[in-house]
């Protein structure tokens, strides 16, 4: 859950009229004075730059002198250009496509590593699961191209095997490709959570479900599944809300078609050099991100009865 | 000699009364218990004497000396936790000898008093030792023997044998009443266990919503207990409803299915005004009377609607006239002495010696 | 369940994927990162050692992964500490501003950074930017790693020390210190992986020394030097890999020191 919202709610949260009103503990204080510098470290360096672009999202700016006028131009701009909304759409699409990918293949590998593998070796299967992904992340991104390109790793076992004649071109500079390579660059973000879940789960209650008549797989959807969906929900959102943000993938494998809205935020700030248009594409990539955020929780509690 | 005086001593957090108006005297080398239900007050009253917690108004004097803004590093107490807090990357020896750090004693001196204080505890030898390889009893002998190193003034023991288990439990007991009479240091013990508390303390203050309710010793307090919610806490006991006729040396008091008594002064909470009064009376002061036994105490009519048998001991739940719910009492399973079955009349002697007015 | 043991490997096969072929191109005597391969040849490791520029922005990211590292486990340490205290008012939105990077897209980070530095403040972009930014987003995971270390701590165990005699600096440096040491090592170790990996607030937030992933980017579109990248990215991979053995044993000699039981992950 990114953004104001967020920030606004555990703000809200965080004041209760009886601390306000009680005096504090020796240890509250202790904590007070700790949080200090790591506080106003994320205050300065966090709250006052997202609030100073949200300024800049109602400024304008022409060449190189900003305008401080405040003008909800650079909004309607954004909305009324075919561009930026198809970028802002495809960005949630291919992102919601990419957590969907991620997230189905990711359950199957946490449920395997809880259930399945004997305790004292869950550590030696997360361990191998995360090396990957602290290798860099341009080298992979780039080794999935070389994968997935027209005279790549894949095309050539597989005419190498004979089971297809012609290079597939549909796996590469396009949103699969992003797909694809995001659902890779993400699978961690996404087991882990699953995985820390599943690993609360008390086996008892598997056990009792048995007893009670159940089967093997209507326990998995009744008992398991339903107390794994805390883990799912924060798999999600890790998966989704970063996936928003990223242009390397996109330029490198997406093609002109797979190009996300980080890259015209990218394309404002550095190549146009339009400040106030591109924080605004930032804002409004934001609030779409939290507002999606926002109804998979609500949706999740609805009908999921997912975490309170 | 007094060596810790609590006056008056509250306590909030937040809107929650912690501690109400704790007024306490603590005789040097006595062995004093906190006991009450969880929730009561008892540890945070240890954890304000220790300086872990500062006192909202009143004042706590150790050994004279007032506490006030005095850390719990400065103050003449040390602290056997709950969870022992055993340091868990250091050895044994290490953590014995934790508190000596700053004493001015040469190496060798300090390893000879690690060493004794070991012995002490029955853990002579063991100095090289993990802390994480000891059992749970033993790691209680370390905390145990970490606090005594440092010759505190008090020693207080916060729940100290709950994590264990029965049987180690019982053998701790009797091990920390030898302790205690070998190093003459004042205990303080917080337990929620009213057995343990009987067993060990020389006095006792039964503590319910962040007050004392009665300050005793075991044996007044057990005989004697002031209220109907000590009473409930303490053992098993009979309530029955009753009506105070006349006061004096001798209270006259009509008790529901027994009827007219007359019971001394002093088995009662003090002042006792003629009205409606609660009164008690323990499950062993009762007995049942078999078949063709007379007493020359007195006896009412009884029919058994329980029966609950322990081996040593059987306990009855008898039906007497006059009493909506049942008695229960207890007997010793004697040679020859029957188990009744449920349903058959009897008759139960009693005693006026044992019943006690209860205030609320 | 033989199907998804099955599926499982198959899952590693598709994780490792592309580190398998980090080695075989970095070996590999061509040009072209593409297949057939031709034959085997150190040649781009020897060219690694004269490539100046690409040495440079190495000597660069390593410099900002370290700072990194030590800033934000500092500041990691506090925040950590800080929550096992009891509750002040505003606890919980000043821990989630700290946390907030962690769901915040990287780009919003770096734009709102760049903005404020370089349009309000008029400052020049150095590697103390890249620094104070990749601090901010390394905190939260700091942060994560040392709570588990901190919050399995008995807080018996400070007031133990306090009650023998320490006082509070001296019971953390005595006590609490020695027993979050593995958490300290593991957010050091993370904080430096992360920072030393970062490329989307590196790219718009360095000066004039491009950082090893800013150069690497650079490189992808003139694809001749390519080669040595994967030399120096298998490098890397080794690096990290030893890196990581380490923390993670470290952090399983924690559990054995805090006598806890070994609940698998990092994170």
């Amino acid at each position: 859950m990114p953004g104001f919202f967020v920030l606004l709610r555990i703000v809200l949260q965080g004041i209760k009229p009886d601390m306000l009103r009680g005096r504090l503990t020796e240890s509250g204080k202790r904590g007070l004075v700790l949080i200090s510098p790591p506080f106003a470290y994320a205050l300065l360096l966090l709250a006052v730059p997202l609030a100073t672009i949200l300024l800049f999202s109602f400024w304008t700016q022409d060449y190189l002198t900003i305008d401080t006028t405040f003008t909800f131009s650079n909004y309607t701009e954004a909305f009324g250009d075919p561009l930026y909304m198809a970028l802002l759409r495809r960005s949630l699409l291919i992102a919601g496509a990419v957590t969907v990918v991620t997230v189905l293949l990711a359950f199957p590998i946490a449920y395997f590593v809880s259930f399945h593998v004997q305790p004292s070796r869950k550590s030696l299967w997360l361990f191998l699961i995360t090396i990957p992904f602290w290798t860099s992340y341009l080298i992979r991104v780039f080794l999935w191209k070389v994968i997935l390109g027209y005279n790549g790793v894949l095309n050539s076992s597989l005419i190498g095997v004979g089971l297809i004649d012609e290079p597939l071109s549909f796996i590469l500079y396009n949103a699969n490709a992003v797909v694809i390579t995001l659902a890779h660059a993400f699978a961690p973000f996404a087991i882990l959570p699953i995985f820390v879940a599943l690993e609360k789960i008390d086996r008892s209650l598997l056990e009792a479900s048995l007893d009670l008549g159940e089967t093997r797989v209507t326990t998995f959807l009744r008992v398991t599944l339903p107390l794994a969906m805390p883990g799912v929900v924060a798999a999600v959102l890790i998966v989704f809300i970063p996936t928003i943000g990223d242009y390397v993938t996109p330029r490198l494998v997406g093609g002109p078609d797979g190009l996300m809205i980080a890259n015209m935020i990218q394309t404002q700030f550095l190549k146009l050099n339009n400040a106030p248009m591109g924080a605004t594409l930032a804002i409004l990539a934001m609030l779409s991100v939290t507002a999606v955020s926002l109804v998979f929780i609500w949706l999740n509690r609805r009908w999921l009865r997912g975490p309170k | 000699m007094t060596l810790i005086q609590l006056s008056g001593v509250n306590k909030h957090f937040g809107d929650y009364h912690a501690l109400r108006d704790i007024d306490l005297e603590i005789q040097q080398g006595e062995f004093f218990s906190l006991l009450g239900p969880s929730g009561c007050g008892k540890t945070t009253l240890l954890r304000t004497i220790a300086g872990f917690e500062d006192v909202g108004s009143g004042s706590i004097r150790i050994d004279g000396r007032d506490m006030k803004g005095v850390g719990p590093n400065l103050r003449p107490t040390n602290m056997v936790f709950q969870s022992y807090a055993i340091f868990p990357h250091l050895s044994v020896a290490e953590n014995v000898g934790f508190g000596l750090r700053r004493a001015d004693m040469t190496r060798d001196e300090k390893t000879r008093a690690v060493g004794e204080a070991l012995e002490m505890v029955g853990l002579g030898g063991y100095g090289g030792r993990a802390a994480n390889a000891l059992s749970g009893g033993q790691r209680q002998r370390v905390a145990l023997a970490r606090a005594l190193i440092l010759k505190p003034k008090v020693l207080l023991l916060d729940e100290p044998l709950s994590a264990l288990d029965k049987k180690i439990r019982e053998q701790m007991q009797v091990e920390l009443i030898k302790l205690q009479r070998e190093v003459g240091i004042t205990f303080i013990l917080v337990t929620h266990d009213q057995e343990e508390a009987l067993v060990m303390s020389d006095r006792i203050a039964v503590m319910f919503d962040g007050g004392i309710g009665q300050m005793d010793d075991p044996e007044t307090l057990y005989r004697r207990p002031r209220s109907k919610r000590v009473a409930q806490f303490i053992g098993m006991m009979n309530f029955l409803d009753g009506e105070v006729a006349a006061t004096g040396t001798e209270i006259e008091v009509t008790v529901q299915g027994l009827g007219r008594c007359s019971v001394a002064a002093e088995q009662a909470p003090g002042a006792v005004a003629p009205g409606p009064v609660s009164i008690g009376i323990r499950p062993e002061t009762l007995s049942l009377l078999f078949e063709g036994e007379t007493t020359t105490r007195k006896e009412v009519a009884a029919v058994v609607d329980e029966v609950v048998y322990y081996g040593d001991m059987t306990y009855y739940d008898v039906r007497v006239d006059g009493i909506e719910k049942p008695l229960t009492l207890s007997m010793k399973n004697l040679i020859g002495r029957p188990v009744l079955d449920v349903g058959t009349q009897t008759r139960v002697a009693w005693d006026e010696r044992s019943l006690v007015l209860l205030g609320h | 369940m033989r199907g998804l043991r099955i599926y499982a490997i198959a899952y590693l096969v598709f994780l490792y994927a592309p580190i398998f072929l980090l080695p075989l191109f970095a070996f590999n005597d061509a040009d072209i990162i593409a297949f057939p391969l031709s034959g085997f040849t150190t040649h781009w490791f020897e060219e690694l050692t004269r490539n100046a520029a690409l040495q440079a922005a190495v000597r660069n990211s390593l410099i900002i992964a370290a700072s990194t590292a030590v800033l934000s486990t500092i500041l990691g340490i506090c925040a950590a500490r800080a929550a096992t205290m009891a509750d002040w008012p505003l606890k919980r939105p000043m821990m989630g501003l700290i946390m907030l990077p962690l769901v915040l897209p990287e780009i919003i980070v770096a734009v709102s950074l760049l903005v404020v530095i370089v349009q309000v403040f008029g400052l020049g972009l150095s590697n103390a930017t890249i620094i104070a930014a990749h601090t901010l987003i390394c905190m939260p995971f700091s942060i994560a790693v040392l709570n588990g270390a901190f919050q399995n701590l008995d807080p018996a165990l400070e007031e133990a020390a306090l009650d023998l005699g320490e006082s509070r600096w001296s019971a953390f440096r005595l006590v609490i210190l020695p027993l979050v040491m593995p958490g300290i090592i593991s957010s050091l170790l993370i904080s430096f992986t992360i920072s030393l990996d970062e490329f989307i607030i590196a790219f718009f937030l360095s000066g004039a020394n491009p950082t090893m992933p800013v150069y690497i980017w650079g490189l992808l579109r003139f694809p001749g030097q390519l080669p040595v990248v994967m030399a120096m990215g298998t490098i890397l991979v080794a690096l990290s890999i030893i890196l990581l053995t380490i923390a993670e044993l470290m952090r399983r000699r924690g559990l054995k020191r805090a006598g806890l039981k070994d609940t698998g992950g990092f994170l």
